[in-house]
């Protein structure tokens, strides 16, 4: 680097190109920030009544509900890929946990069991969890091909478990995911915000500073002292986790179970945390990028639909719409490289 | 990777992974001969080992493409596989039409619109630094998405007879066509990756990018072109296979993308990229067709079929599937 | 610091089937530096990562005050007071100086959190340490990845201090580090010393070695062959203690060259993102060493030539002005670049050692490619090169580094190339292989060859090259040769004018 001035280092220089190339690097998640906005107004614009009375809570609460189950995929998959891995079960995880709760919660006399399957399936979350990371990490498989293969076992399981759709989740239960607001903003909204202030706080222990230095080079992290091993387990039994809520919310979303649910979710969630800024190779990214990431998939398939396309050409304009969104960031930097 | 290193450092099969993978294969094939359905003559079980490799020729086939992209590092894959095949049967069809002397054109267009699919993947991917997962993903969505646009659902056509003869009929000998084409393609694919400049250049893309540019490869273009010819490879697997099948439908590729990646992997292809061969391709094409083959003989339900088929995968990972440890 | 002492008995470590460690053995107490020293491939980097935990042994006893112990990762190491100085080696590029320096062992606040201010504050006093010596890039907040490389050693070196070992182990430690950087850690060395710090370096440099070390112990094919204290002993003893028999130092004489009167390479007003504007040519047959400080711009001027940055300027080659944007048209061009880091810059690690060899080259043998004719080019260039190897069908990591390296400069000289540019090749490379290198070079200069050498060890300029250039900060600060060329003028030019007095430390001690 070549410096102009040669000084000795001074204690409490506030250098601002310093402070502006941190922010870019800490910050990833900005121009998912941006694309989020610009989405949500267009949305918005294209929405007769938005301003009106009760109209904004309502399109939070119908939106956020569905969105919900992904945008927990993508934080449980922004762990992982933090740390350098890749979780490519998560969405049949889902699958199979709704099906055990589907054919287990069928009435609400009782409660009690009810959350004994709950919290089983949360538990199942963890050790399925658990199984990936030992896979990966302990074991040393590619990340992968190796989470593509337990998905078909997950999978597997849950169309065995419930071969054809099915379900009877009690209605009251799934009101209380589906309505519940406060001040006009709904449950699953008060839910990612807890996740993310949780997430503010475990940033910045010394876990959250392994997960990026494991993510940033393993093997500085090894040489460190680090339990790289134990990190990156880790990162796939939070996945597991946020598979079971993802699975909880979805149930109680729809009522009912399908071997299939989470099928499509664990691409759709993959993407949702590039789109957020977090890196593939591990070692940067936020939570709130692939918060936002989500819901800009979200938005962009509520837009498709509001613009009473053609049926036939929605899946086009919808993928293609991704590609370009994927593409600003390395589009801006080609400019900048030009300059 | 583990915390000690030294199980990195245990002693590897003295085999190379395609050889272990055909020797799985081989006997997964003598155990599949004592099922109830199991062959009890010489003659039909050449007729069965014959049966498997040709259907195996066509994962091989779409399999291809996806080993140039995975040899050339950078976390290289192609999702987008499985929809080219798609789009390639689709129009092989509808063009082609039972008309043979549109063969010709039709091939050439054909593997035109895979290569075009793959430049778009190969430039994002190189210039855009867009990971390899996410842009191919996407432009499988984009290419379904033309599909339905274009296709509306429906689809008609024909294949064309000299199609039906060289590749679904038997050739010569009693064997086959489509194994003939299988050890062609076979030769000239390894003659591509052992004994061409591009070939060489490809695995050093994969092994160190640095590397490979500062001892003059030019990066960018090896990238480029590696996701281009995979995708002019898909395409050719959709026109080969429709013309095996002598049928369309709408999720015909979807089926064959993720056991391709399995194909390779099994093969002994580093997912890191940088080493591996298409025999080992076409080694583990064999073996995921008799885990497949098996699987459906033994006439279980589906679901127990997805299990065993993820579970062996993991089995067959294990064994020698790991990446290095740390490096010393 | 407590007393302590660690003692490493007969440790054995086979890689695959490569014995890295017959009867690995040494002993250090506080208070002491012990040297350890061996060519490449003697086992001394091994022995010194079981140490620290980041290998495991195969057999043998590490015993630690008198209690045997076993260190299966380097958090136990480190739990017991044994930390390690690496080359770069345990710093996360993505993180900041500061991050890296108290990763694991981050001052919190009461709740658990990492306390931000305190480890900003604490790491300002640990850069203190070395003050002056580095630039205003290092600062806590900086990412480590913006860094050069020497400044990135100081975060390593100040990251294992940070935790207050017992023992603390300098794996070459000082290559990445100028003279001034040097000096500075030795005389940290020697309060750590009174501070009763035991200290392992490692090292190839023997006039270091012979600085700051009490005892040595040296190894050879993995085994420990003689400890000696340094005040008794000589360089002479301890070079055949490492090669096995007595040889002289073999300073090497200068190449007799053969230079033609035209000019080969210009550089007018050459600028980059950290190059300044450089002047200066050279003629054909010419061999030109480039010195200065570490990171000066050395490494961006070589690879400039090599078409792999883009520049302003006017660069001309052989008469031709230079539009080169990718080292292939440099290579067109008759130009060849050896890198400074052979593993990640100069390799293909998994490959043969065949490919390896033939990686720029492919063009030349048609398609498809004419084996036999690469093999036989192949055999030739390793024979002329006297490379030690299984076969060329061996992955190159089965070399030892010097090989390593042979295979670096042979892919290059395959080419028969016009304008050679060196950047450290010697740079962790064994005493008989510097001397074949050398002899090397005299060979190419004679054939008319020019060559650009840079090199971090002012000794091998002087020795090897009859013109040398310093660089400063982006500029040649001086091209000095024949009476001029002596090491007090480079180490001075290298300084530069314009430092404050602090800094003449270098000028005081000399060399």
């Amino acid at each position: 680097m070549r410096q102009t001035t040669r000084l000795p280092s001074m204690d409490f220089k506030f250098d601002l190109r310093e402070w502006w190339r941190n922010f870019n690097r800490k910050n990833t998640y900005v121009l998912s920030l941006v694309i989020f906005i610009v989405t949500t107004v267009a949305y918005l614009m294209l929405q007769p009544n938005a301003f009106e009375e009760g109209v904004l809570s309502r399109l939070l609460t119908s939106n956020f509900r569905t969105w919900l189950p992904v945008i927990l995929l993508a934080i449980g998959q922004t762990f992982v890929m933090l740390s350098g891995g890749l979780d490519l079960a998560s969405g049949s995880m889902v699958s199979l946990f709704n099906v055990i709760m589907a054919i287990s919660i069928t009435s609400n006399e009782e409660p009690w069991f009810n959350l004994v399957i709950v919290l089983g399936v949360v538990g199942l979350g963890l050790i399925g969890g658990f199984f990936n990371g030992f896979l990966t990490a302990y074991m040393g498989l590619q990340p992968m091909i190796t989470t593509f293969a337990t998905s078909f076992v997950y999978s597997g399981l849950a169309l065995l478990i419930l071969p054809d759709p099915w379900g009877k989740i009690p209605r009251e239960y799934s009101s209380v995911y589906r309505i519940t607001t406060w001040f006009g903003i709904p449950l699953s909204l008060f839910i990612i915000a807890f996740i993310l202030i949780i997430w503010a706080v475990i940033k910045n222990r010394r876990y959250g500073h392994f997960l990026f230095a494991v993510g940033g080079k393993v093997d500085a992290a090894y040489y460190t002292g680090i339990r790289v091993t134990r990190i990156k387990i880790s990162t796939y039994m939070i996945s597991g986790f946020f598979s079971s809520l993802a699975a909880i919310s979805y149930t109680l979303l729809t009522g009912s179970g399908s071997a299939t649910s989470g099928a499509e979710m664990t691409l759709t969630s993959i993407t949702a945390a590039i789109l957020g800024g977090t890196s593939m190779a591990g070692g940067s990214g936020s939570l709130i990028g692939s918060v936002f990431g989500a819901i800009i998939l979200g938005t962009i398939k509520n837009l498709i639909s509001l613009s009473k396309m053609d049926s036939w050409y929605r899946l086009l304009v919808n993928a293609t719409v991704i590609i370009m969104a994927l593409a600003s960031p390395g589009i801006i930097n080609l400019f900048r490289r030009k300059k | 990777m583990s915390e000690n290193i030294q199980s990195s450092e245990k002693k590897k099969f003295t085999l190379s992974p395609p050889v272990t993978a055909l020797l799985l294969a081989l006997l997964l094939f003598l155990a599949s001969g004592f099922l109830p359905n199991g062959f009890n003559s010489l003659d039909t079980a050449i007729n069965q080992a014959f049966n498997i490799i040709r259907l195996s020729s066509f994962l091989a086939l779409i399999a291809a493409g996806q080993t140039l992209v995975i040899i050339s590092g950078g976390e290289g894959i192609d999702l987008s596989a499985g929809a080219i095949v798609t789009i390639a049967v689709l129009v092989t069809y509808k063009f082609i039409n039972g008309d043979n002397s549109m063969v010709l054109p039709v091939l050439f267009l054909v593997i035109a619109c895979g290569a075009a699919v793959g430049l778009i993947n190969g430039l994002g991917i190189a210039y855009l630094k867009i990971p390899p997962f996410v842009m191919t993903l996407g432009m499988a969505g984009v290419v379904t998405g033309a599909l339905l646009v274009v296709t509306r659902g429906l689809y008609d056509g024909k294949v064309a007879p000299i199609m039906t003869n060289v590749i679904a009929r038997d050739l010569v000998w009693g064997i086959p066509g489509m194994l003939f084409l299988w050890i062609i393609f076979g030769v000239l694919m390894t003659i591509l990756l052992e004994r061409t400049r591009y070939g060489k250049q490809l695995f050093a893309i994969g092994v160190n990018r640095l590397t490979a540019r500062l001892s003059g490869v030019r990066v960018d273009l090896v990238v480029v072109a590696t996701y281009s010819i995979a995708g002019a490879l898909a395409a050719f697997s959709g026109f080969i296979l429709v013309g095996w099948t002598q049928n369309a439908g709408l999720l015909v590729g979807n089926q064959y993308l993720f056991p391709s990646i399995a194909a390779v992997a099994i093969g002994g292809t580093l997912l890191s990229g940088g080493k591996g061969s298409y025999f080992g391709t076409m080694a583990g094409a064999i073996v995921i067709q008799l885990i497949t083959s098996l699987l459906t003989t033994m006439q279980l339900p589906e679901a127990i079929q997805q299990m065993v088929y993820g579970l062996i995968l993991i089995a067959l990972l294990i064994a020698y599937g790991r990446e290095k440890g740390i490096r010393l | 610091m407590k007393s302590i002492s660690l003692n490493a008995q007969f440790i054995t470590k086979k890689f695959g089937g490569v014995v890295a460690l017959r009867d690995g053995s040494l002993d250090v107490n506080s208070g002491e530096v012990l040297a350890l020293v061996g060519a490449n491939g003697s086992g001394k980097s091994t022995l010194a990562k079981i140490i620290t935990g980041v290998i495991t042994r195969d057999s043998g006893e590490i015993i630690f005050n008198s209690e045997p112990v076993v260190f299966n990762n380097p958090l136990a190491a480190h739990i017991a007071g044994v930390t390690a100085v690496y080359q770069e080696l345990s710093l996360v590029p993505s993180m900041t100086v500061a991050e890296n320096i108290w990763l694991a062992h981050e001052p919190l606040t009461k709740i658990g959190q990492v306390d931000n201010r305190t480890m900003v504050s604490e790491t300002r006093k640990l850069l203190k340490l070395f003050e002056g010596t580095y630039q205003s890039t290092l600062r806590p907040n900086a990412m480590v990845d913006t860094l050069p490389p020497d400044e990135k050693q100081i975060v390593e070196i100040l990251k294992a201090i940070s935790r207050n070992p017992d023992v603390l182990i300098l794996d070459e430690a000082t290559a990445s580090l100028d003279s001034r950087q040097v000096e500075c850690l030795f005389s940290l060395i020697k309060e750590w010393k009174d501070q009763n710090m035991a200290l392992i370096f490692v090292s190839h440099r023997m006039d270091e070695i012979f600085r700051i070390a009490d005892r040595a112990v040296v190894l050879r094919n993995g085994n420990s062959v003689g400890e000696v204290k340094i005040a008794e002993s000589s360089e002479t003893e301890i070079v055949s203690l490492m090669v096995g028999h007595e040889s002289g130092l073999g300073r090497a004489e200068r190449a007799t060259l053969n230079i033609a009167d035209e000019i080969a390479l210009e550089l007018n007003d050459v600028k980059t993102d950290v190059l300044a504007g450089v002047n200066f040519s050279v003629k054909k047959g010419e061999l030109v060493g480039i010195g200065g400080l570490r990171g000066q711009g050395q490494t961006d001027l070589l690879h400039t030539l090599f078409g792999n940055k883009r520049f302003d300027g006017q660069i001309t080659l052989f008469g031709e002005i230079s539009t080169a944007n990718h080292p292939r048209d440099a290579m067109k061009k008759g130009i060849a670049l050896v890198p400074g880091d052979r593993a990640t810059q100069g390799l293909l690690l998994i490959r043969s050692i065949f490919e390896n060899l033939h990686l720029p080259n492919w063009q030349a043998y048609g398609f498809p490619l004419k084996q036999k004719k690469a093999e036989s080019d192949a055999n030739r260039i390793s024979k002329t090169l006297n490379m030690v190897m299984a076969s060329l069908e061996a992955p190159v990591t089965s070399l030892s580094g010097g090989n390593a390296q042979k295979v670096v400069i042979g892919k290059w000289l395959l080419r028969d190339p016009k304008l050679l540019l060196l950047d450290d090749p010697t740079k962790g490379v064994d005493v008989g292989t510097k001397a074949e290198f050398y002899n090397l070079l005299d060979r190419l200069c004679e054939t008319g060859t020019t060559t650009l050498f840079y090199s971090s060890d002012e000794q091998e300029l002087i020795d090897i090259c009859p013109r040398v250039l310093v660089m400063q900060d982006g500029f040649i600060k001086a091209d000095l040769s024949g009476d001029s060329l002596t090491k007090a003028n480079l180490v001075s030019t290298s300084m530069g004018a314009g430092l404050n007095a602090t800094n003449n430390k270098a000028a005081v001690h000399g060399f």
